[in-house]
């Protein structure tokens, strides 16, 4: 159970860098294809959103939505359960922070499309997403180690 | 803490998380068939309730079957076209190659013209559709068993099948068809073209120019031409450049070369139009709008912008940038009778977006809401034939919604509280900007079960639907069942 506590969290921290990198990856796709002639206005918005433009880097942006909308939700919601039985020191409270985390990222996302000062927040709360999940999945080695140094009073992990 | 306790703690807490979440998930799924008349909850408006049928649950139990509710039988068509829809990939005007649906082998489908006052009857034949078809004359008030709503007015039309359109074109205008079954996917695919109501007497040396917009495979086109299209008018002569924005996006329009007239709005002329310099008109999804040009005597050249394409009319003219103000219809024109008193209204309406998480049909996601209800638990509006509405529109969901009410023209009393001012602000296809509000009304006085819904169409497919129900009629088609309707 903590080495599956250990992987979700680490899972959720690439997510992070996977959702950075396919943001990048489609603006810059984006400008390529406005400077070779496509007409970027909101009939164009929405056949994006439907991932019916057709550049390189157009699927970052199907790929961004998905994973923010459903992927990392569904990861960080198992993530809180199974810290209900990983039996990490702390474990259920960064659980809860990343999970926290994730509601208000998936919020500033939505929210970005009606205040672009959204969007900025959305920038730096996946950076604190990032380093959440990253020290959720470091307390599970600490944990080992404590663990070890005293072993004979340690409980059975449960799994 | 004992590992046993431990171990019933993390499980109830588990339960604690997951419980509410399953018992929302299989509280939105949808069974496979159902009617949209059972869908939600009745909403009448401060007016009558159906006594006769007993309330919502029995608004169907009796009444007039709206298949019944048709053009006259006997008259003979003055326009007949026929149109045979295919899937599959086509040439565009522009050349380009794209995959989607054709009517005749074409996207846009057959340019339909018709004088004020015509039969209309069209035979659509689907040759090789797999999901089924149907045709809604988007902006015309025909009907109800000719609006072409699969599931709600007639069945999808299945491969190898047929369905006979017919009503009488009351009103000159720029209307399109369009499928209304999957229609998020079969509008941008092609599946659609233009619909043209000339007045009985037309000026003869009037330019007539039809531009519809769309973008195929991302990219824009007008009358499937990329960049521009070429239309020929010779100096001094008006030209009539009728725009129709069949996307999901809002589009502007304006000019450069010449100043225009906004002479009419979805169909509907605009009374005492002024002279427009130096604004932008707003085309939300599914609108239209006609502006009139006069050509500069001196032989240059005139161009209508349109998002990114545009129509060169006489002499090519370099593209121009938007201009910064909009032309607000709010107080455009001077006013005229619209044949009600919106005072005596009968009904009053709220239909207020909103936007938040939860499932419909088992999916998880945000989602639009009605009055703060998740699809399918909308209101239905509940009218009487003869009832004047008032219906308020309000949107706080996030995004901007183009309302759409089928079979009906709404006049706009009012946005943000603000009075209307101008000529009768008659619109079938509303841009309702996040944030923003309007208070607008209808006479009831075309019978049957309509769709009012937000027009970008993939909102539809989310659930931002709901619809106008007239007592006393009642529909036979039902969502899903075996015809696999699917109207969004």
């Amino acid at each position: 159970m903590r080495t599956a506590y250990r992987v979700l969290a680490y899972l959720i921290a690439l997510e992070v860098v996977i959702q950075a990198s396919m943001i990048a990856f489609a603006v810059a796709g984006l400008g390529i294809w406005v400077d070779e002639g496509g007409v970027f206005d909101s009939a164009a918005i929405e056949s994006l959103e439907e991932g019916d433009l057709s550049f390189t880097g157009a699927v970052g942006m199907m790929i961004h939505g998905m994973n923010g909308m459903m992927i990392i939700p569904a990861l960080a919601l198992i993530f809180f359960i199974f810290s209900f039985f990983a039996k990490v020191p702390g474990g259920v409270k960064w659980a809860a922070f990343v999970l926290l985390a994730v509601v208000i990222q998936v919020g500033l996302g939505i929210f970005g499309h009606e205040n672009a000062f959204f969007g900025l927040l959305h920038g730096v709360n996946a950076l604190i997403l990032l380093g959440l999940a990253m020290t959720a999945g470091a307390r599970v080695g600490r944990a080992r180690s404590v663990a070890s140094t005293h072993a004979a009073s340690s409980e059975p992990e449960l799994v | 803490m004992s590992s046993r306790l431990r171990l019933l703690i993390a499980c109830l807490a588990t339960s604690v998380v997951l419980a509410p979440l399953i018992w929302m998930w299989s509280n939105s799924l949808m069974p496979d068939d159902y009617s949209v008349m059972d869908m939600g909850y009745a909403d009448y408006g401060g007016g009558a309730a159906a006594t006769a049928a007993g309330g919502h649950a029995g608004l169907h139990a009796g009444g007039m079957d709206i298949t019944e509710i048709v053009a006259d039988a006997d008259r003979p068509a003055d326009v007949k076209v026929h149109l045979v829809a295919e899937q599959g990939e086509f040439t565009l005007a522009s050349g380009r190659t794209v995959s989607g649906y054709t009517l005749n082998g074409q996207s846009p489908g057959p340019e339909i013209r018709a004088v004020q006052g015509q039969l209309v009857e069209v035979t659509l034949e689907n040759r090789s559709v797999p999901d089924g078809i149907t045709l809604h004359w988007h902006g015309v008030d025909v009907p109800n068993a000719m609006d072409g709503v699969a599931g709600v007015t007639q069945d999808a039309v299945p491969k190898g099948g047929s369905y006979t359109y017919r009503f009488v074109a009351e009103q000159a205008g720029t209307y399109w068809y369009h499928s209304h079954q999957v229609s998020h996917e079969q509008v941008k695919g092609g599946l659609l073209g233009a619909l043209v109501v000339m007045p009985e007497e037309q000026d003869p040396g009037l330019v007539d120019a039809l531009a519809l917009v769309h973008v195929y495979d991302g990219r824009h086109t007008v009358n499937g031409r990329e960049r521009e299209l070429a239309v020929p008018a010779p100096p001094g002569a008006t030209v009539r450049v009728r725009a129709i924005n069949t996307d999901n996006g809002v589009m502007s329009v304006w000019t450069s070369g010449a100043p225009y007239r906004l002479v009419a709005v979805d169909g509907n002329d605009v009374h005492d139009p002024g002279q427009v310099e130096d604004k932008a008109v707003l085309l939300t999804a599914g609108a239209r709008a006609d502006l009139e040009v006069v050509m500069p005597a001196d032989g240059s050249g005139v161009r209508v912008e349109m998002g990114g394409t545009a129509v060169a009319l006489g002499e090519p003219t370099p593209p121009t940038s938007k201009p910064e103000r909009l032309l607000d219809l709010l107080d455009y024109g001077s006013p005229a009778p619209i044949g009600f008193d919106p005072a005596d209204a009968t009904r009053s309406f709220d239909y207020v977006i909103g936007r938040r998480p939860g499932f419909v049909d088992g999916r998880p996601g945000l989602w639009w809401t009605i009055n703060g209800h998740l699809f399918p638990d909308v209101p239905m509006f509940t009218v009487t034939e003869g009832d004047i509405v008032r219906m308020h529109i309000e949107n706080n969901s996030g995004d901007e919604h183009p309302m759409h009410l089928h079979g009906h023209h709404v006049v706009v009393l009012a946005r943000d509280g603000v009075r209307a001012t101008g000529s009768p602000w008659w619109t079938d296809s509303l841009n309702v900007a996040d944030g923003g509000a309007y208070d607008v009304a209808f006479l009831a006085d075309n019978p049957g079960v309509w769709m009012d819904h937000c027009h970008n169409l993939p909102h539809a497919a989310e659930g931002l639907v709901a619809h106008l129900m007239y007592t006393g009629f009642r529909t036979p088609f039902t969502i899903g069942g075996t015809a696999d309707n699917t109207p969004e």
